[in-house]
């Protein structure tokens, strides 16, 4: 299933909660972790100067320091790497969403891990173009991303139940098809859910409660008709559909079914010009989840 | 010593010698090597006398010290006026010496010629409006580059750029295949979004070659994709040359004369392979002053024109908003205050001043634009141009230098700084780290492409 993960880290306390499921979940699955540090962002115009994204100081790059750098990585991961995971370390200079995105390119991995925010998106090079480095990896990545916020998200004992989240779109039937290869190779149960949207679409005036029902009922023939069909003989799952803020009832529906993961669409092709990190349901899923949230665009 | 083991007189004519100058991490021993440096006085007199034909010579000759280019500088006036930032005395005191004495100058000399030639003008030619005898000082400033490049004496960033334009033919490493690779890229993340997409490459007798800046490959190719984006929204019959695609000249602000020929000539060589109907150059003020004012010179060319009629992006875009080929959706226009950079390089130096306000009219909500204070031809310089922004023994100098334009855009209230060139782009970038004034600042690309209205046939399957 996961042969190859690409883990794209800050090598900061702020990664530390997705490292953890970085290593839990290379070790486990045999499979080769692929990690990532992109050390600073290119400045001062075709000079060879850097701002270091743990520093926030300016450096003058050249091979000592990046093979320095890579120590230091090497060194802030030396208990998970003593573990004898199967792990190789690269450093790299540039922006880092697209230093990440081409490294995904090359090394064609089948998850990209993303660390959390070091904060790094307040500084002036991201201002001049919107969106997170989450946003923009999320929006063009070829693999699915796994993305852990909080530190309640990271305890991964193993992967027994797992949400799938849909909103029927196209991007949900492939994230579906990637949910369902997870279930099946690894034997654990899988719980389908729609949140009917009743907060913002009706412009703050409430829906009848007989077109909630109605649409309840044509939503779980959706996933009759779009998901179970497609499962076969594969039983061990559920369906639900609750209504109420999309993004609030996942996160509590995956609370009440002590979900390890949740697997959903990103949808949104624009990048949010403020407020980077709020703003699409996928986005609020990462930032409120009590564990990993993978992401599945194409 | 003679001659160092980094600086000397010597271009960078291979990758291991790029490699190895690169490896002098901030070019220290680099700089410690040009305090030995001997000058060959020989040399240099007799490049001045093969070089330094009557239109310097008269300059040097008429200037009436009268003054007037001073407050035209804005070095001059952020350095609280000093006499020694007067335009007019930075040239006598450097290369009108150097002519004086026949060539006859030391190493303490050329050190500080250099410091004057790099951190104390960026080749605006804002001066030379100004000078009653239309003494241009810019001009004057590059060729003393070239005759400070020639020793030895240039600074450790724009030898290795140059180096990298003789190496590579690009001012950063890289290689054709990339470039293409990186373009075939662009295309396939965005595809989905805007379903035909395409990236023709080596394409003969197509309307439009397009020709870009290393930077957008190596860092930010997002910029690639806009290209791709727009041209094929407008429906353009569009086509890249995997050969002489890089329209920048590192090479120019280094005073490599040399190695600015050798970059036009593979860009010439590209138009005459391909025999595109245009050339259109990407968001870049130095670069079209490279490839498009100053290259047929360099090359040659006797009609001081490229191989075919080559223009600037904003001329395209300009056009094809004109003439409807891309139509903006009113409801997306923009709605913050904005205020546009123009470029020295194509705006002073090539009379574009009124196509990006054309732009404008159809991007910005009505009520929103503020112009900068001087604008057009008359606007002061970002503060980094002319290689300025990437020394870094002149950094202090430089971010001095970016107050001018602080200033000048805190006074339009904008929040928002349109810069279709990458000098000024990195410069306002660098002014909004050094004094955070809260300001955003964008390339055209991105801003149009973003409220660009497509047609049913470009739009996305949902």
């Amino acid at each position: 299933m996961f042969k190859k993960i690409l883990f794209a880290t800050s090598a900061t306390e702020a990664s530390d909660h997705a490292a953890r499921v970085a290593f839990n979940m290379a070790g486990p699955l045999g499979a080769h972790l692929d990690l990532f540090h992109v050390l600073g962002v290119p400045t001062r115009g075709f000079s060879q100067v850097v701002l270091d994204v743990k520093t926030k100081e300016e450096v003058a790059v050249d091979a000592d320091y990046i093979s320095w750098v890579e120590e230091e990585v090497k060194n802030y991961y030396a208990n998970q790497l003593a573990t004898g995971v199967d792990c190789s370390i690269k450093v790299a200079v540039g922006v880092p969403h697209r230093e990440i995105l081409r490294q995904a390119r090359e090394i064609e991995p089948d998850l990209i891990i993303l660390g959390g925010t070091t904060g790094a998106d307040e500084d002036s090079v991201y201002k001049s173009s919107t969106g997170s480095t989450l946003q923009r990896v999320a929006k063009a990545s070829p693999c699915p991303i796994l993305v852990v916020n909080r530190p309640a998200a990271s305890f991964w004992g193993g992967l027994s139940n797992i949400v799938f989240g849909t909103d029927f779109s196209k991007a949900s039937d492939k994230a579906f098809e990637f949910a369902l290869n997870i279930v099946t190779s690894l034997n654990c149960e899988l719980h389908i859910f729609h949140a009917l949207d009743i907060s913002s679409k009706n412009m703050g005036m409430s829906m009848q409660q007989d077109e909630i029902d109605h649409k309840i009922r044509e939503a779980y023939r959706m996933i009759r008709s779009k998901y179970v069909s497609k499962m076969k003989d594969y039983k061990n799952y559920s369906m639900n559909v609750w209504e109420g803020i999309p993004y609030i009832e996942i996160v509590k529906y995956t609370r009440e079914k002590q979900a390890d993961l949740i697997i959903m669409a990103h949808n949104s092709r624009k990048l949010d010009a403020d407020g980077p990190k709020i703003g699409s349901n996928m986005e609020q899923v990462i930032m409120r989840a009590n564990c990993p949230v993978i992401s599945v665009n194409r | 010593m003679p001659e160092g083991i980094f600086c000397n007189k010597k271009p960078i004519e291979t990758q291991e010698e790029l490699t190895a100058l690169l490896g002098d991490t901030s070019g220290a021993q680099y700089y410690k090597e040009m305090k030995e440096l001997d000058v060959d006085t020989k040399l240099l007199w007799t490049t001045i006398q093969n070089t330094c034909k009557s239109r310097i010579r008269t300059w040097l000759e008429i200037c009436a010290h009268c003054g007037m280019c001073a407050d035209s500088c804005f070095l001059y006036l952020v350095n609280d006026r000093d006499p020694k930032q007067v335009p007019a005395y930075k040239i006598q005191s450097t290369l009108g010496e150097i002519v004086k004495r026949k060539g006859n100058v030391d190493n303490q000399f050329m050190l500080m010629a250099m410091e004057t030639a790099w951190a104390k003008c960026t080749c605006c030619n804002r001066c030379g409006m100004y000078c009653p005898h239309g003494i241009d000082m810019g001009i004057m400033f590059g060729y003393l580059r070239g005759l400070l490049y020639q020793q030895g004496f240039v600074p450790w960033e724009l030898k290795i750029g140059a180096g990298m334009h003789r190496v590579f033919r690009a001012q950063m490493d890289v290689s054709e295949e990339e470039f293409v690779e990186t373009f075939q890229w662009m295309v396939e993340e965005n595809e989905d979004e805007y379903p035909g997409l395409t990236v023709p490459v080596d394409v003969e007798n197509a309307d439009i070659m397009y020709t870009v800046n290393a930077r957008e490959v190596k860092h930010y190719p997002e910029d690639l994709a806009e290209a791709a984006i727009l041209f094929h929204a407008a429906g353009e019959n569009w086509t890249i040359p995997s050969q002489g695609w890089e329209q920048t000249s590192l090479a120019m602000f280094a005073g490599d004369w040399a190695a600015c020929k050798m970059q036009v000539e593979n860009v010439y060589a590209a138009m005459e392979r391909l025999k595109p109907k245009r050339m259109v150059g990407t968001e870049c003020g130095h670069a079209h002053r490279a490839t498009v004012v100053e290259g047929p010179y360099w090359a040659g060319r006797k009609d001081g024109k490229p191989p075919v009629e080559s223009i600037h992006y904003i001329e395209w875009l300009a056009e094809a908003l004109r003439e409807g080929k891309l139509k903006i959706d009113p409801e997306r226009r923009i709605k913050v205050p904005v205020t546009l950079q123009d470029s020295c390089n194509y705006v002073r130096n090539h009379g574009l001043r009124d196509v990006a306000r054309e732009i404008l009219s159809y991007i910005v909500e009505p009520g929103y634009y503020r112009e900068m204070s001087p604008n057009r031809e008359h606007n002061f310089c970002c503060g980094g141009g002319g290689g300025f922004n990437g020394i870094g023994l002149f950094r202090p100098q430089r971010n001095k230098g970016l107050i001018t334009k602080r200033d000048q855009i805190l006074a339009t209230g904008a929040e928002l700084v349109i810069a279709p060139c990458h000098n000024c782009w990195d410069a306002i970038r660098d002014l909004e780290e050094e004094f955070e004034i809260g300001i955003k600042w964008s390339f055209l690309k991105p801003l149009v492409v973003s409220m660009l209205e497509l047609p049913d046939h470009m739009k996305p399957e949902e």
